[in-house]
């Protein structure tokens, strides 16, 4: 589904790592872990076409447009900017044909799924950093898409949130969808997420998540 | 004593108030969205840009052409255009921060307006080319203003839903549509094509100012965006309206009137504007 052929990334005459092979399946969950500034968000901005890559080829098995869906860090977004939390939600439908009864159906449902209830009109600035994480994924939900790519999706959710987060996660994985993760949290990793791509400097490594993280985490890697 | 009838009697009698006043309100509406996007997007800068940079363009076409309205607004397109392009080059060519390249283009269009407009001679006067006159708005004028703010508010119609995505959160627009760039390039055409029609009207310089500081104002009365474009046309409406009858009783130059009279728009919303005005309490001591 996801295919890297001697992929290199970074900034122009500094690429981040030795060139990438890699594949994941169609309907695979991969977690992407690794230290600060190695290059995690840029190589899924690499595969979401947001980035271009410094050589090598990437082949997905659907279409960019609609067939994949990114979710952003949130400090790219204005929080000053002048809409509220249910159109920001529903700007998941873009590009997609249904009826405004659908529409309206999906949307309360999407809300409701990520505890947004009753927070429809308020303004991104009254927003707290979980709830508009949680908006934000309310929004991937609508897309539909066949390739979910999260960037750091558990930044700023309290527990609830996370456990709301590795819900819909695996709703998804059951679905059939494709999804990477980049994800700080490794003792979710392991719990949650079969396989992990580490990246270094030297190398990069796809294996199953528990034996790429030890039983103690956080002295581990990175 | 000032009688009511005062508000609209020189618009009754005068037909190049009335000019004036039909141009400057169609101005004032078309280029009230794009203030208010201008800001949304970090870019209120690239007007002043533009707007200097129309001066030695527009002194070039006079150079060559004399005082036509074609020569004056190709000129001013093309230079206007050539200065931001150039800005924006720059910064992405060498990193240079964006305010710093665009601060570094005013004085060089400036400066070489001014020029330009020495060698020729002094027939067109600098003042005008600065601060326009209403004087100056004649029929094609008034119909090019039309034309500009008709084609720049059904264009806003339909390129509004991409814009509002591709400012708040381009990396997701660009992940389900490829029609952010043609937003952002349809909406910068509209930018210039607004300030090269409005320059002859009320003046290079001051146009900016009709285009920046509604929008600028509108921040403190709402927190909708159909609203905020809403309160600024309303507010460049205004302005345009009191600045034309200031600038009849009094004399005074009609570019200057309107902008300043915004400008008095724009600061009593900072004070009474119920979203974060300062009178407003709490106030909102840090911005995000």
């Amino acid at each position: 589904m996801i295919r890297c052929q001697s992929l290199s990334w970074g900034a122009p005459g500094q690429p981040l790592t030795s060139p990438l092979n890699l594949q994941l399946d169609s309907g695979s969950l991969t977690a992407i872990i690794g230290a600060n500034g190695c290059g995690k968000s840029s190589l899924l901005k690499v595969i979401a076409g947001l980035q271009k890559p410094l050589a090598g080829k990437i082949s997905l098995g659907v279409p960019r447009q609609s067939g994949l869906s990114f979710l952003p860090q949130q400090q790219h977004l204005d929080r000053q900017f002048p809409i509220n939390l249910q159109e920001l939600v529903a700007a998941g439908f873009w590009g997609r044909r249904l009826s405004t009864q659908l529409r309206a159906q999906r949307l309360q449902a999407a809300l409701e799924n990520w505890h947004l209830h009753g927070l429809e009109q308020r303004p991104l600035m009254a927003l707290s950093g979980g709830e508009l994480q949680r908006a934000l994924l309310a929004r991937l939900s609508l897309t539909d898409a066949p390739v979910l790519l999260l960037d750091e999706p558990h930044a700023a959710l309290d527990e609830l949130g996370q456990q709301l987060l590795w819900q819909h996660i695996h709703a998804w994985h059951g679905e059939g969808r494709t999804l990477v993760v980049v994800c700080h949290d490794l003792a979710a990793v392991r719990q949650h997420i079969p396989s992990t791509l580490l990246i270094k400097h030297r190398e990069c490594r796809l294996a199953a998540s528990a034996e790429l993280i030890a039983q103690t985490p956080h002295t581990q890697v990175a | 004593m000032f009688a009511i009838t005062q508000l609209w009697q020189p618009f009754h009698e005068f037909m190049f108030m009335q000019r004036a006043l039909f141009g400057g309100l169609v101005l004032a509406c078309s280029t009230a969205p794009l203030g208010v996007f201008l800001i949304l997007r970090r870019m209120s800068l690239i007007g002043d840009a533009v707007a200097h940079g129309i001066l030695p363009g527009a002194a070039l076409g006079f150079w060559f052409a004399g005082l036509s309205l074609p020569a004056l607004t190709f000129g001013g397109l093309g230079a206007g255009l050539g200065m931001a392009g150039l800005a924006a080059w720059i910064t992405r060519r060498t990193g240079l921060r964006e305010d710093a390249s665009l601060a570094a283009i005013y004085p060089i269009s400036l400066a070489s307006g001014v020029l330009i407009l020495g060698i020729a001679g002094k027939r067109l006067d600098l003042l005008h080319l600065l601060f326009g006159s209403a004087l100056a708005v004649d029929g094609p004028t008034l119909q090019g203003m039309l034309w500009v703010s008709a084609c720049s508010l059904i264009a806003m119609l339909l390129i509004y839903k991409p814009l509002v995505l591709d400012t708040l959160d381009p990396l997701f627009l660009r992940t389900v549509s490829c029609l952010g760039p043609l937003a952002h390039g349809v909406f910068l055409t509209l930018v210039v094509l607004n300030l090269v029609i409005g320059f002859q009207a009320i003046g290079a310089l001051m146009v900016v100012g009709l285009m920046m500081l509604p929008a600028a104002a509108s921040r403190f009365w709402s927190r909708r965006l159909p609203v905020l474009i809403a309160v600024a046309a309303v507010i460049g409406c205004l302005s345009v309206w009191l600045g034309l009858l200031l600038s009849f009783y009094y004399s005074l130059p009609s570019g200057p009137a309107i902008v300043l009279v915004a400008g008095a728009g724009y600061l009593l919303s900072v004070i009474v504007g119920p979203v974060h005005g300062l009178l407003r309490r709490p106030p909102l001591l840090t911005s995000q």
